[in-house]
């Protein structure tokens, strides 16, 4: 049996076993561990299938006729205060999609088990403007992404709650700081002396300790691009 | 594991299971098994109002057709047949209209249901975005309980096309998890 034909059958099914697969797996640790992982993975999927999805389209509930003034009054009044709020809003709240968006697109960074080398970093920093005090057996992840327009570095850094993803967004200004979660990360951008600081977490993982760490550790270089 | 579905199609909708042979045990057999038909038609048609037609039409198709249940113990995967196929029917007659997930809205916050922004939270909402050729597979084999080949004589589909699509399904869900996608392992010819 390869590769290949374990972890189809092991993807299918995590739970079904053959001699034939159980023969593979105690000679291929790496679909061994892919079993394990992928077992993981179902039941979380059981438990997630347990109830059903008790979603449904919103419905607007017919108001009465001797109200429906008074509601389309009131509905003018909310769409403008949300209309307002939109514009307020709109650029952060992009802003924060894009991130996950960006993080979802390299799910192999929050696997990293080596630590990056001192040069590996100082590469991911470069262009950035950015210094870092950071240590390198805690960085377990970095590269230079393009991100909105520019390279930006993209680092995992290791916490005693697990990963937690920097992002270093020089070029990116935001009036306050704005917490978010989506896709099961909690994320945190903050304003920084130049531009913002992008952080997301997974499970235990507190974005204001490191966000917080993150700006004692950084030192912005003056007149880098 | 199954019956032979019902023979001809009913058309009728209304009330539940006749009320004059409520008292009969295929009859609380049926009724029994309606909140986990409905959770297996909610997962199918991912509309509460939609699912709920499904298992009423469904029932009544499986009460005119209960001579063909030989065996009451296989009441649980012939009724999940049923289901399957009316909402197969449904999807084919009317193109269901697509539910937009964006504007979807999770519409309980009782105990039980994962907190937004939670893993499980995004793994349910993960599990609803799969493609039918992909959510449909993985509802009857974790749901329904279904082999392999139950589930690719259902989909009237190969063996190894049904494994495909099983492991397509939780490749995209690895990633929602926390895993990085494994490599596609199914080969051209098994592709569906």
């Amino acid at each position: 049996m390869t590769c290949d034909e374990a972890r189809l059958l092991i993807g299918a099914d995590p739970l079904a076993t053959t001699p034939e697969l159980e023969e593979h797996l105690a000679t291929c640790a790496a679909c061994a561990r892919f079993r394990e992982e992928m077992r993981a993975l179902d039941a979380e999927i059981r438990r997630a299938l347990e109830q059903p999805p008790d979603i449904a389209r919103p419905r607007s509930a017919g108001p009465s006729p001797a109200w429906r003034q008074w509601a389309l009054a009131a509905s003018v009044v909310v769409a403008s205060f949300a209309v307002l709020a939109v514009w307020l809003l709109r650029p952060s709240d992009t802003l924060a999609r894009e991130v996950v968006a960006h993080v979802q697109a390299e799910p192999e960074s929050w696997l990293a088990t080596q630590h990056v080398s001192a040069q590996g970093i100082a590469q991911a920093l470069r262009g950035a403007g950015v210094a870092l005090d950071v240590t390198s057996d805690r960085v377990m992840y970095a590269q230079s992404c393009w991100f909105r327009g520019h390279y930006v570095p993209h680092l995992v850094i290791q916490t005693a709650r697990g990963p937690a993803t920097v992002l270093i967004l020089r070029h990116e200004q935001v009036r306050a700081r704005r917490s978010f979660h989506e896709a099961g990360m909690t994320g945190l951008i903050i304003p920084a002396e130049h531009g913002s600081i992008a952080v997301l977490t997974r499970g235990a993982g507190d974005p204001d300790d490191i966000a917080g760490q993150m700006q004692q550790e950084m030192h912005w270089v003056p007149g880098a691009p | 594991m199954r019956n032979s579905e019902p023979g001809s199609p009913v058309s009728s909708i209304g009330g539940r299971v006749p009320a004059a042979d409520a008292g009969a045990p295929i009859a609380r057999v049926f009724e029994s098994m309606r909140p986990e038909l409905l959770r297996f038609a909610h997962w199918l048609a991912r509309d509460r109002a939609i699912a709920e037609d499904i298992v009423q039409e469904a029932l009544l198709r499986a009460w005119r057709s209960r001579d063909a249940l030989k065996d009451p113990a296989a009441a649980r995967p012939w009724l999940l047949t049923i289901v399957r196929r009316e909402h197969a029917r449904l999807y084919e007659r009317k193109r269901l209209e697509l539910v937009s997930l964006d504007e979807v809205v999770e519409t309980r916050a009782s105990p039980g249901f994962p907190e937004p922004g939670g893993e499980l939270f995004a793994l349910r909402h993960a599990i609803m975005r799969l493609p039918i050729e992909y959510r449909e597979p993985l509802v009857l084999q974790v749901i329904g309980g279904f082999s392999t080949e139950e589930i690719a004589r259902e989909l009237a589909l190969s063996a190894t096309a049904v494994l495909t699509r099983l492991f397509r399904a939780r490749n995209k869900l690895r990633v929602i998890y926390g895993l990085s996608a494994a490599p596609d392992a199914a080969t051209p010819e098994s592709l569906p």
